[in-house]
């Protein structure tokens, strides 16, 4: 993708931009769950979203789901869900791409919203991953699997990610540390979180190896829990219960790819993802106040600052130390503990903690005069990136 | 080693010729017969111009460590006797990459830039595993 054919299809998506809004969130209780199911769970969501929209379910035309690890149904939930919740959508689906599914669903909402095909459209999310058997231990690979040579479960896909990184730039686990020091941090100010109690980077570097050179400390969580986000048009929004957050900047790109691209491990398209998003929104990285940065692993977080230009590459180590991503710091990163440390959500709470941000309900954690968000996510094998820029209603550009 | 529970590929048309070369110890790949690419994961298809027609052709089995891990954490039961044990991400000579274990040194010792080749490690009377150990240990 060159500059030039970027520009031409910003310009495409540049009418997208502040057409639709986020104008509801809805979080279930995070963590461990026992009796919960993905679909109790999905519904939940979708209740709470629904109240905090102030909206009735009758509003809601679009159904769009993420069927987690543990819906038996798998790609047919958007049929269990829809069911239980006594709908019958203009339009709906379900998609899996992992940590990629909210951001992509968030997205394909949108542009339904902006081309007419539905006015409100409820993106909903649902795991009983902790207490109902997820499947994130699998290995990788069509065909032969890479379980063959042991390489399996989700951790080593970064571990290789930081390694590689490590070696071309110096990066060290104790920068790997700041980030997850950094979540926790924020999670301690979160009565949501999971994980509250304040770490350091000593505790970080004494907990025990999972996949090296990535300790514990540098994983998420496994939770059961269950989100939902609700897109509808800016101008419905404003009539909506709470202050309209809108989607000024929308961007994907994936790389189905693993081995057969050299550069699969520093996710590349996860900048193409970026580049697009700031393109519609018309804006860069100078222009974010916060960011949301998806975070399966604390490496995730130091690619994500290099290709959204908040560093140059292989400068994020050097960057995140020294508080520069916690509240009080330069960009204030994952503010609500994120994946690491909120709960693992696979990236739904990310777009949340945005919108929470935007309308001020941050409570203690609120970073002051937030007007734009960057919200991150990525999923699978590396594979799906994407990216989106959020911002406070009523605030001229 | 007949009573090994490890995953172990299944074998079909479309990946037999390569493991049928690694119980000769040979490392065989997939080079496609209209653009010449050479490629890895096996496929029917060559990623790069779609041809379905290839002939598998030795590599020299010799590369570098590309990116190394080790797992401490025991994903599948199978594995709990090797924690821990390295995987590498090893980038041949001829191009294409590949995951294996890196074999014969501590599993933390294997860095990113070592020079490896392949060994070959028969672990059922079918299948015989390819994995890499330092050119010059």
């Amino acid at each position: 993708m060159t500059t030039d054919m970027l520009r031409k299809e910003a310009a495409r998506m540049r009418s997208l931009k502040d057409r639709t809004a986020i104008v509801g969130v809805g979080a279930t209780p995070q963590g461990r769950l026992p009796g919960s199911t993905q679909l109790s769970l999905a519904v939940d969501a979708f209740k709470a979203a629904l109240d905090d929209a102030g909206l009735d379910k009758r509003d809601v035309d679009g159904l769009l789901t993420f069927p987690g690890t543990t819906a038996p149904e798998g790609p047919l939930n958007y049929l269990r869900v829809g069911e239980a919740l006594g709908i019958d959508p203009a339009f709906t689906g379900s998609m899996s791409m992992g940590g990629g599914t909210a951001g992509a669903l968030v997205q394909m909402a949108a542009t339904a919203v902006a081309s007419g095909q539905a006015s409100t459209v409820a993106c909903v999310f649902g795991d009983a991953a902790k207490t109902g058997g997820s499947r994130f231990s699998r290995a990788s690979g069509w065909g032969d699997s890479w379980g063959i040579w042991g390489m399996m479960g989700a951790a080593a896909n970064s571990a290789v990610a930081a390694s590689r990184h490590m070696a071309l730039y110096g990066t060290t686990s104790a920068q790997l540390a700041e980030v997850a020091v950094a979540c926790r941090r924020h999670a301690s100010m979160n009565p949501n979180a999971v994980m509250r109690e304040p770490i350091t980077v000593a505790d970080h570097q004494a907990s025990r190896f999972i996949v090296e050179p990535l300790h514990l400390l540098d994983c998420c969580l496994i939770s059961d829990g269950g989100v939902c986000v609700i897109v509808t048009s800016a101008e419905r929004a404003q009539d909506a219960a709470q202050p309209p957050v809108l989607i000024s900047g929308m961007g994907q790109a994936y790389t189905t790819r693993t081995l057969e691209r050299e550069d699969w491990w520093y996710v590349p398209h996860q900048k193409q993802a970026l580049d697009r998003a700031y393109a519609m929104a018309g804006m860069g990285p100078q222009d974010i106040d916060v960011a949301q940065l998806y975070d399966n692993f604390t490496i995730s977080v130091l690619l994500w600052l290099e290709h959204a230009g908040f560093c140059a590459p292989g400068e994020s180590g050097p960057f995140v130390e020294g508080g520069r991503i916690q509240l009080g710091g330069e960009l204030p990163v994952n503010t609500a503990g994120g994946n690491l440390s909120e709960s693992y959500m696979e990236g739904w709470l990310h777009i949340v903690e945005g919108v929470r941000q935007l309308r001020g309900q941050g409570g203690e954690r609120q970073v002051q005069g937030a007007e734009t968000c960057l919200v991150t996510g990525r999923g699978m094998t590396l594979n799906c990136s994407n990216a989106m820029v959020l911002t406070k209603g009523g605030v001229s550009a | 080693m007949s009573d090994h529970s490890k995953p172990l590929p299944e074998i079909s048309d479309e990946n037999r010729p390569f493991w049928e070369g690694t119980r000769r110890e040979q490392l065989l790949l997939q080079r496609c017969a209209r653009c010449g690419h050479l490629r890895y994961p096996i496929s029917h298809v060559c990623p790069e111009c779609l041809e379905a027609g290839h002939e598998w052709v030795p590599v020299s089995g010799r590369g570098e460590v590309y990116s190394s891990i080790v797992f401490h954490q025991v994903y599948h039961p199978a594995f709990a006797d090797d924690v821990p044990y390295n995987v590498s991400l090893v980038q041949l000579d001829e191009g294409p990459r590949m995951f294996s274990n890196v074999v014969g040194v501590p599993p933390g010792q294997v860095k990113v830039g070592d020079r490896v080749r392949v060994v070959f490690d028969p672990v059922n009377e079918e299948v015989t595993v390819p994995r890499f150990t330092p050119e010059h240990p």
